[in-house]
């Protein structure tokens, strides 16, 4: 009895042995291996879509001061000449006080460049495998423009914000370039210079503007060939080819109608407006990047941080009949009385809001700058009145205009429209200008008052707030081409990459 | 077999009482070396528990209950004896010997359990008396400074909540450092949580090679093995019932702040400073100070008499006085209790024992809304089915319930750092200009949300009044089995099988009100997710022990075991609820996401083990292990890892044996190596070796991104551990006591190997590195009086461990706070260096080194550079435990200290950010600022520019060492004469009290904060004291 139990013991101890060593192989629920991505370009789209994703709608680093792409746009105009920041509210005080993004041991910084350069890794794949994944010769072909145009975009991004001016120094070593896929033996790539750069954004969205040649997007955020030309404004512009610049602007206006002075006050928040050429939109369920609407949007009471408030200067540009002046009040809210809200952006009532990432506002103003600045007095003034009239301001006056003040009335401009955009520091160092930032007090020194009506009707004088960080946080005024506006290469980046600085 | 042994048990519990005495006993206990009468030696009769006491002459007498009886003999530094009396005896003459004390004991060890004295291996035992009534529902928080080696810290006091334990040190850097956690003989895999610490007989710490390695690929970190009670053969039912009911509070009190007056007159003086530094005249400045300091803050607690509270001066103005003083530190806390009570019932018959319990826990948190509950049962039955067959099954079940409002994070609902954050001067509920409340219509107070809060006095937010609304609930049900059948196929050679199974159900609920509060706004969220965590562990071994002639013993084991962890969650949250009262994701009409995944890990390993020793004097022992890992790619999952040791008792040779002062010698050595395959999540998780792509679903299209890259040859991280030590015991065991050296080397360490951010990929994960841990361990215990009336026990450990990288893939590696090189520990801080305050301008300044080398002070804190200063992990760990007692009375204590280290505290540093961030609340070190007449100080100028001075740097670091009294307790055991009366073996009052007592140096940080030595906002540990009572029939 005992030895026969022994043995159906030993019997079944083997019989299960050999059945365990098969469940050693496991695989997860949650993600794919390699080569079922790298299989047909179906596959690889999904790689397009996640991207995108992750680009527009992840909190970078899981900061909720992160909101995915628009993080950048924040950065900028926190550290413009227009946004009177509200500094004790979350997250944008360090930019808005020029002592964050100079910092390379700062988080924001690694996450913005982490982020960055996996959109390049991701869209690096998709160019290095579409030839050789099996699927519709079409589809292959838009897929590829896409993704040599969102890697463009990527760079280009990148050539805005962390170095100076191309025009300053097109030499200027600025941040590493990679064309392939990053494999387990990759270790870093040198930072390659201003023109490097460039080179490659204007050979791929040459490439990528053939590519999509009579491709119908279906949504507004899969790039066609009007935002590879919207893209290649910017990159003229930023590079100083002026007449290519407005060559390229004008291309990629065609199809977006500004809109009306009604539209204007809707909030932003419709990717479906007339004049946005490439946005993102946004629902409920995918709203990591509606976030960016918490620090933007001043007057919904949603709003958990309502911070980037206007500077009083900035709406004294406007004159009565503009309708972007009308989206100018007071607060009258307890504890943030006398600030300037300028109601650009507001929530829709599901807490999202599409996310702007071009318009054809912008590219008139690329039209208009880069006529002007080639001297081309007249189609600049066309183009730049062509917008003006359409926001209800009055016309430039072409009689007797230098082109200097036209590129001045121009910039100014681009600071009106594009408010809240992204533009501001991105222009700050284009254009080689300090920020500016001035008390609103008057003669003697004291705060202006200005009149509000408190929520329980009652009429107040409170002093007007402005801006709060008027030099640097050292004590030095603020100067052009100061290394406190360029992105830092982060800690990280320096300590890992033995070939950065080769 | 249970429902008789049940039935018996209850009609000895009922008639116990009434049997009568039928024997009366007398007799003497002798020291059995000289036969000397024994004073204070205490007899028990085991089947009434009915005691007795020897006198000077050693003379005891008993009145028996049974005609045939047994009889437990105990005294200090002897044996404890069982012996018999048989039917016709009345008188008896006992002989007691000497005990080897704790060497003596039986000791679970890895597969097996070996006696302590000449085992070649490193254990620590923590006995039941030091754990089985502690005012904590978690077993891991009672561990702290019960051993040597072993650092055991809680970050996070919330009820419920486990200590992170490292055992001899830190010993990986990704990989998990975690100790593997055995119950009742197989990896421990439920909620730590469900386990009663009441029904713990005894914990055994693994520390070196020989006693873990059998463990393998997971020893790597130590072993804690747990072993459940058992009841004992032979004995009648013995029932034990405890309960305990307590209040809690904050074991430490939170950091000072300022009062009202001082907040508006610091707050004046930065407005002041600031509009002074913006060009304005002094009386200018002055001004703009008094007219904006209102509206800076958004309420004027003085009432609207005074419109400008703070003159032209900076002082209050005359007559002025807050009209309200709202204590929100204090609104936050509750009236917390602690309520305990177990019931158990063990015995056993001639062939089988049984060990029933029942528990209920209820842990009430110091803060609002947060508290542990826990209702559970277990069973512990073993059989002597036939001959050569044994049994036996222990299951287990627990219910737990954990209110789990966010406790660290600097989240706005962070329940620690909310009252912490708001200022007295904002009202708790609703008030008007002149201080008194606005009612709602039916005559209530209402609370205030504080829409005209600033920022930093986080408006719109009052979790005094939303929390109780909201919920955040863990919901857990455990099941635990530990089941065996185990056959002699001769006398020598035995096999046993062995099925454990734990299993856990979590799910989590997560509601915010749409009434009030933070998410009134959108209408209220929800969000639910629902856990299955299975775990089973299978395994097969067969031992043979034989002893042949002339003194070799021998104990060989071969074993097979297959490890499988499966779990599969589900997650949804919706938000905008149209109705109040509904908790339910069903009730709420926005989707917002619903997701779900699961996972699978499995191990197959074999392994073996042989024990020899000669005339138990010379002791050897070898064990392997072959491990394969479901993490790792097919060609390198399989790890071997070994071990060996040996043992020499000096005490058992000739030469020794006579020494009168010497009662145990033995040294002993041990190395080995084991694995570790732990990884985390984010380095690759539980698929190590592919590359991966996550899913990440774009606008109802699917989409992937790159997650990982592939790691085909990544392999086993393994950890050699050499370990010396000597176990003593002298004057007659009065004192005895281990000392060991190890020294661990965890090479190959399953690494994220930092990538440059531009290649898109942070770190790829390989087998880089190498770390050494080095240190020495004192346990020494004592017993300095022991008489008929007294005895007192004292004992002490004490653990030093240095932490050292040996190896490192390139230079340096950055991370947060640290930095990691070779020759510095695994948590060395790498921060700006803090050089005062300039007297000259009230600035902030830091060191910079120049590219020259020249070391300066700088006023910009981005041009500071980072230096190394200091580590955040202790030098000497441990604990003194000590118990007295006094004929009936016994008081006892655990105190457990920690020396050396630094921590980071940034809990602190939100504190004085001052005038930057108006409305929070302001430490009182503010007070020493910086003025043109107080140029000699450590805190800046005050202004409402951000000078920077908050940000991460040295002067936040403060020293770590800190003791806390555990636990003490003091206990009244009620005489044999009262309770013979009314039919109890024993009975005991008592008053016991957790985290009575902490000795530390930073005022309002509680001392036990992460490994690392960074704070984030985390529950303090909670101070617990109760009343109990303890029964045994």
């Amino acid at each position: 009895m005992k030895a026969f139990s022994s043995y159906i013991f030993i019997a079944g101890l083997f019989a299960s042995l050999t059945a365990c060593n098969k469940q050693l192989n496991t695989a997860p629920s949650n993600a794919v291996a390699e080569e079922i991505v790298l299989k047909t370009v179906g596959n690889l789209t999904a790689l397009s879509e996640g991207t995108w994703r992750s680009m527009m709608d992840d909190f970078y680093a899981n900061i909720y001061g992160n909101p995915g792409f628009k993080t950048i746009a924040l950065v900028s105009e926190a550290m413009g000449d227009d946004v009177a920041l509200i500094t004790t509210k979350y997250s944008y005080a360090p930019n808005y006080r020029f002592t964050q993004i100079v910092d390379k041991t700062q988080s924001r910084n690694n996450a913005i460049w982490n982020q960055l350069y996996k959109i390049i890794n991701n869209n690096n794949i998709i160019i290095a495998n579409i030839d050789r994944v099996t699927g519709d010769a079409t589809d292959k072909k838009v897929l590829k423009g896409q993704a040599l145009a969102l890697r463009a975009h990527t760079y280009l991004t990148i050539a805005s914000f962390f170095q100076f001016s191309y025009l300053k120094d097109s030499l200027a070593k600025t941040a590493p370039i990679y064309t392939t896929p990053t494999t387990d033996t990759t270790r870093g790539n040198p930072k390659a210079t201003l023109k490097d750069i460039y080179l490659l954004i204007i050979s791929d969205l040459q490439e990528a503007k053939g590519l999509l040649e009579g491709h119908q997007r279906t949504a507004k955020y899969k790039i066609n060939k009007d935002v590879v030309n919207g893209l290649l404004a910017r990159a003229y512009l930023n590079t100083g080819r002026w007449l290519a610049a407005a060559d390229a602007a004008n291309e990629a206006l065609k199809n977006y109608p500004l809109m009306s002075p009604a539209d204007y006050s809707k909030g932003f928040n419709d990717i479906n407006n007339s004049e946005w050429i490439w946005g993102h939109p946004e629902i409920p369920s995918q709203s990591d990047g509606s976030y960016s609407f918490h620090f933007l949007d001043v007057s919904s009471s949603s709003s958990y941080y309502y911070s980037f408030m206007a500077d009083p200067f900035f709406g004294e540009l406007f004159e009565n009949g503009d309708i972007r002046k009308s989206l100018f009040s007071w607060d009258n809210n307890p504890g943030r009385e006398g600030y300037l809200q300028y109601k650009k952006f507001r929530f829709r009532d599901d807490q999202t809001g599409d996310l702007v990432l071009m318009r054809s506002a912008e590219a008139y103003l690329i039209k208009a700058e880069g006529y002007a600045r080639e001297n081309k007095i007249t189609e600049g003034v066309a183009a730049l009145n062509t917008l003006r009239t359409a926001r209800g301001a009055s016309l430039f006056n072409p009689v007797g205009a230098t082109s200097a003040q036209l590129i001045d009335a121009i910039l100014v401009e681009r600071r009106k429209e594009l408010w809240g955009e992204g533009f501001a520091l991105a222009d700050i160092i284009r254009n080689q200008l300090p920020v500016i930032r001035k008390p609103y007090v008057d003669a003697g020194g004291n705060d202006r008052l200005v009149t509000i009506t408190t929520p329980d009707g009652v009429l107040k004088q409170v002093p007007a707030k402005y801006h709060t960080a008027l030099k640097f946080a050292d004590g030095t005024p603020f100067v052009a081409n100061s290394p406190n506006y360029i992105f830092a290469i982060p800690q990280a980046e320096e300590q890992n990459n033995p070939n950065l600085y080769n | 077999m249970l429902q008789k042994h049940g039935l018996l048990a209850l009609i000895l519990l009922v008639s116990s009482g009434i049997f009568a005495q039928t024997k009366q006993l007398r007799g003497v206990v002798l020291a059995a070396e000289n036969k000397q009468p024994l004073d204070g030696v205490t007899i028990i009769e085991s089947k009434s528990g009915r005691p007795a006491t020897t006198n000077s002459e050693g003379r005891f007498e008993l009145q028996l209950t049974h005609e045939k009886s047994l009889l437990t003999i105990s005294y200090v530094g002897r044996e404890t004896l069982e012996v018999e009396v048989k039917a016709d005896q009345t008188d008896i003459t006992i002989l007691l010997p000497y005990s080897t004390a704790s060497l003596d004991e039986v000791v679970a060890v890895a597969y097996t359990t070996v006696k302590r004295s000449g085992y070649p291996g490193a254990v620590t035992t923590i006995s039941s008396d030091k754990v089985n009534n502690r005012l904590t529902p978690n077993i891991t928080n009672a561990l702290q400074g019960l051993a040597p080696g072993i650092q055991t810290t809680s970050a996070n006091g919330q009820p419920g909540n486990s200590s992170t334990i490292r055992i001899r040190g830190v010993g990986s850097i990704n990989a998990s450092s975690a100790p593997l956690f055995v119950v009742d003989g197989a990896p421990y895999e439920g909620d730590i949580n469900a386990l009663d610490p009441a029904d713990i007989a005894a914990i055994n710490i693994l520390k070196d090679a020989t006693a873990a390695n059998l463990y393998g690929s997971r020893a790597a970190n130590g072993v804690i093995i747990i072993t459940t009670k058992q009841g004992k053969k032979g004995n009648d039912a013995s029932i034990n019932a405890t309960i305990n009911h307590g209040w809690s509070s904050r074991a430490v009190k939170d950091y000072d702040k300022l009062g009202t007056d001082q907040y508006y007159e610091l707050y004046w003086e930065a407005l002041r400073n600031k509009a002074l530094s913006n060009g304005q005249t002094a009386t200018q400045a002055a001004a703009t100070a008094s007219s904006s300091l209102v509206s800076g803050l958004g309420i004027n607690p003085y009432g609207p008499d005074y419109a400008e509270p703070v003159g032209r001066d900076g002082k209050i103005v005359t007559g002025a006085k807050p009209l309200w003083n709202d204590d929100w530190e204090e609104g936050m806390l509750q009236d917390a209790r602690y309520t305990q009570g177990q019931l158990s019932i063990s015995g056993g018959g001639e062939k089988s024992t049984y060990y029933i319990s029942g528990g209920y826990t209820n842990n009430e948190g110091a803060y609002l809304a947060s508290g542990f509950k826990r209702y559970n049962f277990r069973s512990n039955l073993s059989l002597q089915a036939k001959s050569w067959l044994k049994v036996g099954l222990n299951l287990s079940g627990a219910s737990t319930s954990q209110d789990y409002p966010t406790s660290s994070d600097s989240k706005q609902t962070n329940v620690v750092l909310f009252g912490r954050t708001i200022p007295s001067f904002y009202p708790i509920y609703q008030r008007n200009a002149d201080g008194t409340y606005k009612l709602d219509i039916n005559g209530q107070k209402q609370f205030d949300y504080g829409a005209y809060r600033p920022n930093a006095a986080l408006a719109r937010y009052n979790l005094i009044g939303s929390l109780p609304l909201n919920k955040s609930r863990y919901t857990n049900e455990n099941v635990s089995t530990r089941a065996f059948l185990e056959a002699a196929i001769t006398r020598a050679l035995k096999v046993k099988t062995s099925f454990n199974l734990d299993y856990t159900n979590t799910n989590t609920l997560y509601y915010t009100n749409p009434l009030v509060g933070e998410d009134a706004a959108i209408g209220g969220t929800v969000s639910k997710t629902s856990t299955r965590f299975l775990a089973y562990t299978w395994n097969n071994i067969a031992t043979y022990e034989t002893d042949i002639e002339q003194g070799h013993h021998i104990n060989l084991l071969a074993g097979h075991e297959y490890y499988y962890l499966s779990s599969s969650g589900l997650s949804g949250s919706r938000q905008n609820f149209a109705l109040p009262d509904l908790y339910e994701p069903v009730a709420a009409s926005q989707l917002m996401d619903f997701s779900g995944s699961s996972d699978n890990y499995t191990k197959l390993s074999f392994f073996g083990q042989g024990q020899y020793n000669y005339l138990g004097k010379y002791f050897f022992t070898a064990s392997i292990r072959r491990d394969g890992s479901s993490r790792f790619s097919p060609d390198s999952r399989w790890g071997t890892f070994w071990s060996t040791g040996a043992s020499w008792r000096i005490s058992e040779e000739a030469f020794l044996k006579q020494a009168p002062w010497l009662s145990a010698l033995t040294i002993k050595t041990s190395y080995g190596a084991s694995g570790n395959d732990n990884l985390s999540s984010s380095n690759g998780g539980y698929y190590a070796y592919l590359a991966l792509y996550s899913i990440e679903n774009n606008l109802g299209n699917g989409g992937v991104v790159p997650s990982r890259l592939p790691t085909p040859g990544l392999k086993w991280e393994s950890n050699l551990n050499f370990n010396a030590g000597i176990d003593f015991g002298i004057l007659k065991n009065r004192i005895y006591g281990t000392f060991n050296y190890y020294r661990r080397i965890s090479k190959d360490l399953l690494y994220a190997k930092p990538l440059a951010g531009s290649t898109g990929f942070s770190s790829v994960s390989a087998n880089i590195g190498e770390l050494r841990n080095t240190g020495v361990e004192l346990e020494l215990n004592g017993i300095p009086v022991s008489t008929r009336d007294w005895k007192w026990t004292v004992g002490i450990n004490i653990g030093h461990n240095k932490n050292k990288i040996t190896s490192l893939p390139q230079k340096e590696i950055v991370s947060g706070t640290k930095k990691l090189m070779v020759g510095t520990s695994v948590y060395d801080f790498f921060l700006r260096e803090w050089a005062g305050v300039d007297p000259a301008t009230g600035n902030p300044l830091w060191y910079r080194t120049t590219t020259d080398g020249k070391k300066e002070t700088t006023t910009t804190y981005a041009q500071g550079t980072q230096y190394y200063a200091g580590t955040a992990l202790p030098d000497v760990t441990g604990g003194i435990t000590s118990s007295l007692n006094y004929k009936q009375l016994e008081l006892s204590f655990i105190l457990a200290y920690s020396i050396g280290g630094k921590v980071l505290d940034a809990d602190y540093i939100s504190l004085l950010s001052g005038a930057v961030s108006p409305g929070r609340n302001w430490s009182t070190e503010l007070l020493t600022r910086w003025t043109p007449d107080n140029t000699n100080t450590n805190v800046p100028r005050l202004t409402t520019d951000d000078l920077s001075w908050t940000s991460t740097s040295t002067r936040f670091l403060y020293d770590a060492t800190y003791a806390r009294l555990k636990q003490i307790s003091l206990g009244y055991n009620l005489p044999a004469t009262l309770l013979n009366r009314i039919g109890f073996k024993s009975a005991k009052v008592y008053g016991l009290a957790e985290n009575l007592l902490t000795f530390y140096g930073h005022q309002g940080m509680d001392p036990e904060q992460s490994v690392d030595g960074t704070t984030y906002y985390q529950y303090p540990q909670i101070k617990t004291i109760s009343v109990g009572l303890q029964i045994g029939l």
